[in-house]
């Protein structure tokens, strides 16, 4: 390419998504284009760079080629995990230990979640739920249980997760099995404040803390302190929120667990930003950074905590700080191939540019609106995006797209029984009415 | 413990008497591994004769609890097993801690890449482990000589007020600019503005626009680079309902908009052939239809197109339809780079510090001969806009009646650690001169290898084997 003429511009990725069959095979190849996709020099500071998102970044072909082997060998590394995992499964049953092939298929399932591949990770905890069915031991099918809970929890299946965290509930306590016990019980708290239900979670979070508490699982009663923290301050309650997450940083902190530690203070700052104490939550923002920085590598928790922090910029006002920081949340999501949460860092994004009373920012919604279908594939992400969308309409005085973006956001709601958010939708479109 | 979270920051360090060395704030962050106790015992043992008031932080997030509170002046991170990385998230943590301390960061043998990214990110120095005193003073004296910046009060600046934005400027390539606006502004003829980046193609456009006979009608900007390929037509002409999917409404496009009045089609490059077609048919026939509709729609606008790329290459190149550059380049006005106005640099930097200063309720009425040398000494790749941004955050963070050095971003503070003495005398070896070279056309290209063996006119093969053996 270098020599004679100028060399050939990138290819936005836009286009370059356009040349890709939508084949799960090719998902590694998708993963290793989006993180290369650069933003174009010259566009950097032109009127549009305000506008950039991924699908204007640019990517080069011979880049491309380069990096293949990192991405192929990558794959090769993975579906290597995966066999010995097999192996481990296998083995354990040469040796009759049914309980060690089940977490080895657990395990499996775990790796296969890692990469985002849910479909099959599903595959493997069924598996090894059937395998665990069979036993005389119920611990090992808890763990299968929960694990398939959680995957339906991140997929919006709430009802299904439910169900599996009760099963694990119920055999838990039959089988005297605390630790279960009060796994289940974290579950079936997050399935009931996933879905609004605030008494509900608070019962079951309660329960596990009882449950933790008699048992002086440190780790565990300072995760539910950090819930029950959070489930205060949703319903208001502030001083009690500030006295569980309090509880559950100086436990996380005495045992020097990072990734805990940067999930309380985020609950912290958010807490704090809720209480109008702007320098103290961006405070909390700020070292919850620095702790998820010594954690184990957690890029989603640190895109997270960066949110927060724009958010928090964007209500202050401070746009060229909430600019920054969701350019630089961005950044963080394309690098570690996080690309469905960018839905979320560009409805921020076109947020901002409402605020600003920027007409253009509806950019920012389209691409979020398209990622939320296309990548991130859930129709939760996709609502929040529309509800955004609305109000942004809205602001600027476009209300009859405003009332269609609201009413596509309270249709996806209500389709995801997620009552709470159908609610807040519902308000807007009657105040928009009246 | 429990953090003190949100509490008043300390005051300033006392001044000292004359002839003395300003006494030094530093927080020493060295953890177990990577030598660190040693380092804090040599910054204990340092700190009388240094006048420096050390105090330690065990690890980053300690360290951001305390930088949340207090004021430093300085921040001596040692770094571990992946000094790139951790530099990253020390620059991050230290970008909102109160008075902006400034970063030595410190690592075992490291790299020309290491010491190259620290300098791009505005890290006052790099130095090697064990630590040496020498080194260390080196570096705060480079910090206690910007005790020495003297204000140069802001001139006075005549502008002319284009909407929300203003023209600025006295160079004689400005001049040129100003005579020929006027002479189009009077005349309905379309117009292309041609300039880098962030040149004010835009305010220009708004010049032509309030000074031509459709004043009294709208000014509508489209920034066709921004918007999505697939919605930049219905956003120009409009849609029906049900057009397509997302065609949730009926939609009166920009076209519409800006009836009587003016249609500036900003960044007109990078509209798709097709689409082109239907701008050129739009100016030749002065009608249009919406996207799904039938009707056709008399359109009586003026336009004015802006472009950053050189069109006539792109027309070479058969991205650019040639009888649409000819309908739109009636009259070009091409627009100079801030690097060629001159002064005017000064004169749009106390302009931007007087509106940002009112914003923010600020009274800033200086800036020091430091501030501006570094704003002189920047290659403004984003011209004005870029310009315009940096005081804007400076304004932001300046604390008293004069915007200085400090107050600029770590990226041109960077800059100034590239002028002053390295070690060994200030002389750079070969390696160290091309490796600061390559850095340099790197970050100019985004990182991009093929481009920036372009500029450097050697193989892609040859400047990854160099990128790789200097650490970039």
């Amino acid at each position: 390419m270098s020599g004679g003429g100028s060399p050939l511009p990138p290819v936005r990725v836009e286009k370059a998504l356009e040349l890709m069959p939508e084949l799960e095979a090719l998902a590694p190849l998708r993963a290793l284009l989006i993180s290369i996709a650069r933003p174009d020099e010259r566009a950097l500071w032109s009127s549009s760079g305000p506008y950039l998102t991924l699908g204007k970044r640019g990517v080069d072909p011979d880049e491309l080629r380069r990096r293949l082997p990192q991405a192929l060998h990558r794959i090769a590394e993975h579906v290597h995990v995966l066999c010995k995992t097999y192996v481990e499964a296998l083995e354990a049953r040469q040796r009759s230990d049914a309980a060690g092939a089940v977490a080895a298929l657990v395990r499996g399932g775990r790796l296969e979640e890692e990469v985002g591949r849910f479909a099959q990770a599903r595959a493997w905890y069924e598996l090894a739920l059937g395998v665990a069915e069979a036993l005389q031991d119920r611990r090992p099918e808890v763990e299968a249980l929960r694990a398939l809970g959680y995957l339906c929890l991140r997929l919006g299946q709430h009802g299904e997760g439910a169900r599996q965290f009760q099963r694990a509930f119920a055999l838990a306590e039959a089988e005297f099995d605390q630790v279960g016990t009060i796994a289940a019980c974290e579950g079936l708290g997050d399935v009931a404040r996933v879905q609004g239900e605030w008494a509900g979670a608070q019962a079951w979070y309660g329960r596990g803390l009882r449950l933790a508490e008699a048992s002086g699982d440190e780790g565990q009663m300072g995760r539910l302190e950090r819930r029950l923290g959070v489930l205060a301050r949703k319903q208001g309650d502030l001083a009690t929120a500030g006295d569980y997450l309090r509880r559950a940083r100086e436990r996380f902190e005495a045992a020097g667990r990072a990734d805990e530690m940067a999930r309380v203070l985020d609950a912290q700052g958010q807490l704090d930003a809720q209480l109008g104490r702007q320098t103290a939550a961006a405070a909390a923002y700020r070292e919850a950074l620095a702790w998820a920085q010594r954690a184990p590598r957690a890029p989603g928790l640190e895109l997270s905590i960066r949110l927060n922090l724009a958010e928090l910029d964007l209500e202050a006002g401070r746009w060229l700080d909430a600019e920054g920081e969701l350019r630089r949340a961005e950044q963080v999501a394309i690098a570690a191939n996080l690309a469905g949460r960018l839905a979320q860092i560009y409805t921020l994004m076109g947020k901002l540019r409402g605020a600003q009373q920027d007409e253009t920012g509806f950019v920012f919604f389209e691409q979020a609106i398209e990622l939320a279908r296309a990548v991130e594939r859930s129709p939760a992400a996709e609502a929040q995006v529309y509800h955004a969308y609305g109000l942004f309409r809205s602001r600027l005085g476009q209300h009859e797209e405003a009332r269609a973006y609201l009413e596509r956001a309270r249709e996806l709601f209500d389709s995801l029984g997620e009552a709470v958010e159908r609610e807040r939708v519902d308000a807007e479109l009657r105040a928009m009415s009246a | 413990m429990t953090p003190p979270i949100g509490m008043e920051p300390s005051p300033l360090p006392a001044v000292p008497r004359k002839g003395e060395a300003a006494r030094v704030r530093i927080l020493v962050v060295a953890g177990e591994g990577a030598g660190g106790g040693a380092v804090l015992q040599n910054l204990r043992q340092w700190a009388d004769d240094g006048r420096l008031d050390v105090e330690a932080a065990p690890d980053l997030p300690r360290a951001v609890r305390l930088l949340a509170g207090q004021r430093w002046d300085v921040v001596l991170a040692a770094l571990g097993e992946r000094p790139d990385e951790e530099l990253a998230w020390w620059v991050d943590a230290l970008r909102a801690a109160t008075g902006g301390p400034r970063l030595i960061a410190a690592a075992q043998a490291p790299s020309m890449g290491l010491a190259l990214r620290a300098e791009k990110l505005g890290v006052l120095d790099v130095l090697a482990l064990p630590l040496r005193r020498d080194d260390l003073m080196r570096a705060l004296e480079r910090l206690r000589s910007a005790v020495g910046e003297a204000a140069i009060p802001l001139p006075d600046v005549e502008h002319h007020a284009v909407g929300p934005y203003a023209l600025v400027g006295q160079s004689p390539a400005m001049l040129d600019v100003y005579k020929l606006l006027a002479r189009v502004a009077a005349s309905t003829a379309t117009v292309l503005i041609q300039g880098e980046s962030g040149t004010g193609k835009e305010v220009v456009a708004r010049a032509v626009h309030l000074h031509g006979p459709k004043s009294s009608g709208a000014f509508v900007a489209v920034n066709c680079a921004a918007i999505p390929e697939n919605l930049l037509e219905s956003e120009l002409f409009g849609h029906e309902k049900g057009a397509f999917t997302g065609a949730v409404t009926r939609k009166v496009g920009r076209f519409e908009h800006a009836a009587g009045g003016t249609l500036f089609l900003d960044e007109i490059a990078d509209m798709s052939m097709a689409l082109q077609a239907k701008i050129l048919r739009a100016v030749q026939e002065r009608e249009i239809e919406r996207v799904g509709g039938t009707d056709t729609i008399p359109i009586d606008v003026r336009l004015i197109a802006a472009t950053n790329r050189d069109l006539k290459e792109a027309i070479k190149q058969g991205r650019f339809r040639e009888d649409l550059y000819y309908r739109l380049a009636v009259v070009t006005i091409r627009l100079p780079k801030l690097a060629e106005r001159g002064d005017d640099l000064l004169l749009l930097t106390a302009f931007f510090i007087r509106q940002f200063a009112e914003r923010y309720g600020k009274q800033i009425t200086a800036i020091s001969d430091r501030a501006l040398e570094l704003l002189r000494g920047h290659a403004w790749v984003g011209n004005v806009r870029e310009l315009r941004n940096v005081i804007e955050r400076g304004v932001i963070v300046a604390n008293d009646d004069t915007l200085r050095a400090e107050h600029l971003p770590d990226e041109i503070r960077g800059e100034e650690s590239a002028l002053t003495d390295r070690p060994q005398g200030g002389l750079l070896t070969l390696a160290e001169a091309e490796a600061r070279h390559i850095a340099r056309v790197l970050a100019h290209t985004n990182g991009q290898i093929g481009a920036a063996a372009e500029i450097l006119g050697i193989h892609r093969n040859t400047l990854t084997r160099k990128m790789k053996e200097y650490g970039l």
